[in-house]
């Protein structure tokens, strides 16, 4: 019995000192001042360093955290018991989450460097006149590809993945408007069809590549191109640039058809507890030097137009990633299509992957 | 005992090395220069270093034992007591509804688990954070623990209490110098384990942190989205350094007092 208690003894004493040493390791990282808030972004999606740079100049202790998907996200704010004071879903999210009155409304006269980000990202259909959302990072969906285990051969059409000699080469992003949106964008639809005839057409193209598909994954995508597994790859911009990072053989391409143009934006869940700070913390990531240390960071593309300036212009210069104007026009951004629409998207995609197991 | 043939010796050989060839494999990149787990170019610590300047990495470290340690205490504590509550149950059909009902705790999903507290604590209304998370951590260790305990309390003779009454022992007695001295290397194994359960639960922590607070398992499966850099890897090594140690520490107590045990006389 003595043993136990002196055991028992110990660990709770261990404990007291784990607790204060976490205690000191909190107050070192912040320096005293007025409150805290709660940033909920996605994984390795920000330059820590900014957010000590942020603690320091305003006082505001950070408490970061992260989530893997817009679902899981949107879960936690709705369930309450939590109080994120800034969040980054992608745009579809955003949508939801107004039409669920998870957001509260961005006061825009406190984000004075919102007139750094380039006019061609505002006011987008899923929320106009930015009421709820300032766009933190975009991207495109493209075809990422390595050369050399492909005697050189380039993509400029979502057409040249139906090449013959690609024969098991070609891995799908396991998502469900991305692959069908590449079938009606390779037929020259609009990604945002709701017109059943289309679709059709669409989901009997997408058939035909099915000797051609390798797999239909999701993150393990990254690993397989910087592996060579596979030598072609249907994804969004930012995994291709992760992939490029790591093996420089990797090209990237956006096909002349059109794509899609996605946005992760930063907005305030309807649980803020520091609706102040929350507005702080998104004007000071929209300030020109710091948007442009984050986007050298993180690697994705920056719609901050006075960062662009001052980054690296190979970066910025860089059409794959940063695409001009005029290409971007080819482009489109998801609208909501309703619940219903989704589900015929999601049947239509089943479909195309039962088919490939026959 | 006799002497494992070379086959055998072989067979074993091979599955230990398939059991642990990921774990070295991990800790052979934490010293890569190369910044991925693909072509090994120079030795480096920076890693490591990397770990030890990332205060809220190390604050997550340092929840994830405190967690782990007073869960594993504190449902050691309740378990214990529920397993001799369980074993002096006279009416035999309740002792066997009552353990089923623990059973059912152990084999249930954690996803289940997790999500019912979430619900509850929402419900209630208790923030979610270091509270929400050791309270569901107790939770789901308790029903280990009573397994692990109601083996030695059922091997042991019902008349050893018998002959402490006969001597005048009071109830007290019985408990702590009759009860809990034999049963003591069920309670260390249930505390151990419960200890490992906590520690690298996923699922049922994943429900129920928020507002900051966070363990090493649900904060690594966010940053494997963007790739795992070998800051993790670096930080595996050195958990894993850190358990062994545990389990070395945990054999010699164990060769001590079984040592002990065969000198005779009586157990403090």
């Amino acid at each position: 019995m003595k043993g136990i208690i002196r055991a028992s003894t110990a660990i709770v004493i261990i404990s007291a000192i784990l607790f204060y040493a976490v205690h000191l390791l909190e107050s070192s990282s912040a320096t005293s001042g007025s409150g805290s808030i709660s940033v909920y972004n996605w994984g390795e999606y920000i330059d820590p360093e900014l957010i000590s740079q942020f603690e320091e100049e305003t006082g505001i202790q950070v408490i970061y955290e992260t989530f893997d998907s817009n679902e899981s996200m949107m879960t936690k704010i709705e369930q309450g018991g939590t109080s994120y004071d800034v969040a980054m879903p992608s745009e579809y999210a955003i949508e939801k989450m107004k039409e669920n009155d998870l957001l509260l409304p961005i006061d825009q006269s406190k984000i004075p460097n919102l007139e750094n980000i380039d006019p061609y990202f505002l006011d987008l259909p899923f929320d106009p006149g930015n009421e709820y959302s300032i766009p933190y990072f975009w991207g495109t969906v493209g075809i990422a590809y390595n050369p050399t285990l492909l005697e050189g051969q380039t993509f400029e059409s979502w057409d040249d993945l139906w090449n013959p000699t690609l024969e098991q080469e070609v891995i799908l992003v396991d998502s469900a408007r991305e692959v069908i949106g590449m079938g009606l964008n390779s037929l020259g639809y609009s990604l945002n069809s709701t017109d059943l005839g289309e679709l059709r057409e669409a989901t009997d193209k997408l058939k035909t590549l099915g000797p051609n598909v390798k797999a239909i994954i999701g993150d393990e995508i990254v690993e397989m191109m910087r592996r060579e597994e596979a030598a072609v790859a249907v994804t969004w911009s930012g995994q291709a640039a992760d992939m490029m990072w790591i093996n420089e053989d990797i090209d990237y391409a956006v096909p002349e058809e059109g794509s899609n143009l996605w946005f992760d934006n930063m907005i305030i869940p309807s649980t803020a507890g520091n609706v102040d700070g929350a507005h702080q913390f998104i004007n000071f990531m929209l300030d020109a030097e710091v948007a442009a240390q984050n986007a050298d960071y993180v690697g994705y593309s920056s719609p901050n137009a006075a960062a662009l300036e001052l980054m690296d212009p190979e970066v910025t210069g860089d059409e794959r990633f940063y695409p001009t104007e005029e290409m971007r026009d080819r482009l489109e951004v998801y609208e909501n299509l309703g619940l219903e629409m989704l589900g015929v998207y999601n049947e239509l995609f089943l479909e195309f992957k039962m088919d490939m197991e026959k | 005992m006799a002497k494992l043939s070379k086959p055998a010796k072989i067979y074993l050989a091979i599955v230990f090395f398939i059991l642990y060839a990921p774990i070295f494999y991990l800790i052979f990149y934490s010293f890569n220069s190369g910044g991925t787990m693909s072509g090994f170019e120079n030795f480096t610590l920076e890693h490591y270093a990397a770990v030890f300047n990332d205060t809220r990495l190390l604050i997550i470290v340092l929840n994830t034992v405190i967690v782990a340690l007073l869960s594993a205490l504190i449902s050691t504590a309740i378990g214990v007591l529920g397993a001799i509550g369980i074993i002096f149950l006279r009416n035999r059909k309740m002792r066997n509804a009552v353990l089923s009902l623990n059973t059912v705790l152990i084999v249930s999903p954690d996803v289940i688990i997790g999500a019912s507290f979430l619900i509850l604590f929402t419900m209630v209304g208790v923030k979610l954070g270091f509270a929400s998370v050791l309270v569901s951590h107790i939770a789901f260790s308790i029903p280990i623990v009573v397994i692990m305990v109601l083996p030695k309390l059922q091997e042991m003779s019902s008349s050893l209490i018998d002959a402490a009454t006969d001597l005048g022992a009071s109830q007290r007695d019985i408990l702590t110098r009759v009860i809990i001295p034999y049963i003591k290397p069920g309670i260390f194994a249930g505390f151990f384990l419960a200890l490992t359960y906590s520690l690298d639960d996923f699922a049922v922590t994943f429900f129920v942190t928020g507002n900051g607070f966070a363990t090493l398992s649900v904060e690594i499966y966010s940053m494997a989205r963007a790739g795992i850099t070998l800051t993790i890897n670096a930080l595996s090594a050195l958990i894993f350094v850190v358990t062994l140690g545990l389990v070395l520490g945990y054999y010699f107590f164990n060769q001590r007092s079984a040592a002990n045990a065969g000198t005779g006389g009586p157990r403090p």
